[in-house]
């Protein structure tokens, strides 16, 4: 029986062409789940590097928005703001998780390809053109709307800006269908989803939720990009003022849908913290759970402005925000505490220094814990750290950019554990666990910098919109703390890169179970199942194997 | 390290019906595009002190394309019913016939929107109608694709009682989108 409706892939080219025509040729037709994978995760970290210079440069031009002026003017500089934002969250996070999914996921259920991998193929291509052009279309003037009047050729420009971003979305949702379709209906008998490895798990929930909130954000786009052609101008189509169609797209990198792009954050950290200790998950029924209820915290497409007009209470302080705010804490909290319970059992097994997966597991969970903590505070009225409403209503405190960097940073640093976790199945090579190490501490060092300082200032009512000056002395400092930040990112972003590069010219191929996994995808050998998995007993089949055998000898 | 995962023996798996599995996501999709536009509209006009003026918007066109939506519910069933009897007659038949419908609501809605006379650049709430209309009528086309290519895809032999998902996926999506278009007749037609 055949996985998917394709017929097997070649992967070769015509015999006759040149390499350069034969390897686009082999990029435009492969169908293997594995190659697909690490060109989400080629344009993931090549739009990492892009957003880290771009963070540097929005930092510095943030200690003195006055007396400096690096992008060319008010209009540019928010444009460039608005693009870090939004593009923290879909063009980096996103393509980071949906790669590594696209490599692991399979594997992992126990299938030798994903659901649809043309369409997988499709999807990815779909995002490198709409990731180039939003990029494109933003250095052109556009951008998600302007404070100043614009031109023609600017308002064009925005245009397309909203054509690339629905591209964007359009592909995401289309590598959605065909992971969760993957987890759904590609898994190996006996594995329920109940047994399902917890980064699997973690994938379909975020699929899920994606499917449902993101589309709504691409109505959104069509009614902006509608109304600045022939519309009435009221959705955004005059495209200038204060938070014109970033102010209504917003949302997807606000709580609580920003939480959307971290659930997998769990997953990695249930996938990864039991192999390092070297025992079974603790509860792993109750992780489900756990990461089961964080998806449903995390659907947020309700909190948009289009569905606020009751005017009667604002929107912070409606019971919903403030439920779903709160609530947020507590799957992170239990995760967390499940990983420290395992790692408990099994501390023996760690000996030295930690290696670099399980850093970036523990340091992406950590950071998403100081996110939804730092979130949950802004939502709790008495403690009034939401900001004055006169000051920030419509647009927040810096507290509310402050909980995204964290939550997207806390992405990116789980992800960047998966890699080296996963490096024997991604690439096939080992990667450097010191320079990994590094990488991450700067990584992570920097995220807790950066987003802790965006979160203080806010909570000092320092208003959530770049060319609002600082209400508060202490704004400045945490500008340049901010900063600093953004830098150790950018170098741990830097070292991340330089790694991969390292261990591609070493060229030495990993083990294929470097770690003693616990699942499926440890039973490969160079990342491909020789012969049909057995029937799954268990969430940890591996440890089922080795027991068995250790019973029978 | 290059190797591939294609072309080797595959692992024995529980549920095979990958296209009606990610049809649903699909659908779960669309359903949520076209609900994100229809809640900015029952917004927008839960905050306006007008919308339309009275007799504006007639019941009598949409009221046939609702009943003409669900009359296809039952002829989309009975291409599902048909290709799991092995009847393909029946299945050509109930597909061409929805596939009729289809054309025959674009038709309908076509004239809704002449028969208006609204401008996309007037009020908030003619342009908000154009999109709402606008977005059902595209995806009452890439239904009525989905079925085209269903139909010819059962007309070369690949559907049969054994691999009857395909047809019950474009099924699914005809469903979701008739489900669309109940909700915003109700929302806009109805309770204008």
């Amino acid at each position: 029986m055949t996985m998917t409706d394709s017929p097997p892939a070649t992967d070769t080219a015509p015999a006759a062409s040149s390499p350069a025509v034969a390897g686009l040729y082999d990029a435009l037709t492969t169908t293997d789940h594995k190659r697909i994978g690490r060109f989400w995760l080629r344009s993931g970290l090549l739009l990492l590097i892009g957003a880290v210079v771009l963070g540097v440069l929005l930092g510095i031009e943030g200690t003195d928005a006055e007396s400096t002026d690096l992008f060319g003017g008010d209009n540019a500089y928010f444009q460039m703001w608005a693009l870090y934002r939004i593009g923290l969250a879909l063009l980096v996070a996103a393509p980071l998780l949906v790669g590594l999914a696209t490599v692991v996921v399979p594997l992992q259920v126990g299938s030798t390809n994903i659901a649809f991998p043309r369409a997988a193929l499709a999807s990815v291509w779909g995002f490198i053109l709409g990731a180039g052009i939003t990029v494109v279309a933003v250095l052109a003037g556009g951008g998600f709307g302007a404070v100043d009047r614009v031109t023609v050729d600017e308002r064009d420009a925005i245009a397309l800006t909203l054509v690339g971003l629905g591209f964007v979305i359009l592909s995401l949702l289309l590598a959605s269908i065909c992971l969760a379709t993957t987890v759904v209906s590609l898994r190996v008998k006996g594995m329920t989803l109940m047994r399902a490895p917890l980064f699997a798990w973690s994938v379909l929930v975020t699929c899920s939720v994606w499917l449902l909130t993101l589309p709504v954000l691409l109505a959104n786009l069509l009614i902006a990009y509608v109304d600045l052609h022939n519309g009435p101008g009221t959705f955004g189509g005059d495209a200038s003022g204060s938070l014109a169609i970033y102010g209504q797209i917003a949302w997807v990198v606000e709580q609580p849908q920003v939480y959307a792009f971290a659930i997998p954050v769990l997953g990695i950290l249930g996938s990864i913290v039991p192999v390092s200790a070297g025992v079974r998950a603790a509860r792993h029924g109750l992780s489900v759970g756990l990461i089961g209820l964080f998806g449903l915290i995390a659907i947020g497409a309700w909190s948009q402005p289009y569905f606020q007009n009751d005017g009667a209470i604002p929107h912070d302080e409606k019971f919903v925000f403030i439920a779903f705010g709160l609530a947020a804490l507590l799957p992170v909290l239990g995760s967390m505490g499940g990983a420290g319970d395992t790692l408990r059992r099994g501390g023996d097994s760690i000996v030295g220094l930690p290696p670099a997966h399980l850093l970036g597991a523990l340091g992406g969970g950590i950071l998403l814990l100081l996110g939804a903590g730092a979130g949950a505070l802004r939502v709790i009225e008495p403690l009034e750290l939401g900001g004055s409403t006169d000051q920030v209503e419509g647009i927040g405190t810096l507290a509310v950019s402050g909980v995204a960097s964290l939550v997207l940073l806390s992405v990116i640093v789980a992800a960047v554990g998966g890699f080296w976790f996963w490096a024997s199945k991604i690439g096939g090579h080992e990667l450097p666990p010191m320079l990994g190490r590094l990488a991450l501490l700067g990584l992570i060092g920097g995220a807790v910098l950066l987003g802790g300082g965006q979160v203080v200032s806010g909570f000092f009512d320092t208003v959530n919109h770049p060319l609002a000056p600082p209400t508060e002395d202490a704004a400045d400092a945490l500008a340049v703390v901010s900063l600093i930040g953004a830098i150790l990112i950018g170098l741990g972003a830097l070292g991340v890169v330089a790694s991969i590069g390292k261990a591609m010219r070493a060229g030495a191929t990993a083990d294929d179970d470097p770690w003693g996994g616990h699942t499926l995808e440890w039973a490969t050998v160079d990342g491909v199942f020789t012969e049909a998995p057995a029937p799954v007993m268990s969430e940890s089949p591996l440890l089922d194997d080795a027991d068995h055998e250790g019973e029978e000898s | 390290m290059a190797a591939t995962t294609t072309g080797l023996p595959s692992a024995e798996v529980t549920r095979p019906r990958t296209v009606l599995v990610a049809t649903m996501f699909a659908s779960a999709a669309a359903f949520m595009a076209f609900a994100g536009v229809l809640l900015v509209y029952i917004n927008e006009r839960a905050a306006a002190d007008e919308w339309f003026p009275p007799g504006v918007i007639e019941l009598g066109p949409a009221g046939f394309v609702f009943a003409t939506m669900i009359l296809s519910i039952f002829t989309v069933q009975w291409a599902v019913q048909a290709i799991n009897n092995d009847d393909r007659v029946n299945t050509f038949v109930a597909l061409a016939l929805t596939g009729l419908f289809g054309a025959a609501v674009f038709n309908q809605l076509w004239f809704i929107i002449n028969d208006t006379g609204f401008a996309l650049a007037g009020s908030n709430a003619e342009f908000l109608f154009f999109v709402v209309n606008g977005v059902f009528a595209a995806f009452l086309i890439s239904a009525v694709a989905f079925l085209t290519l269903t139909f010819l895809r059962a007309l070369i032999g690949q559907f049969g009682p054994r691999k009857a998902d395909g047809v019950a996926a474009a099924a699914f999506y005809w469903n979701t989108v008739v489900a669309m278009w109940s909700i915003a007749w109700y929302v806009v037609y109805v309770a204008k």
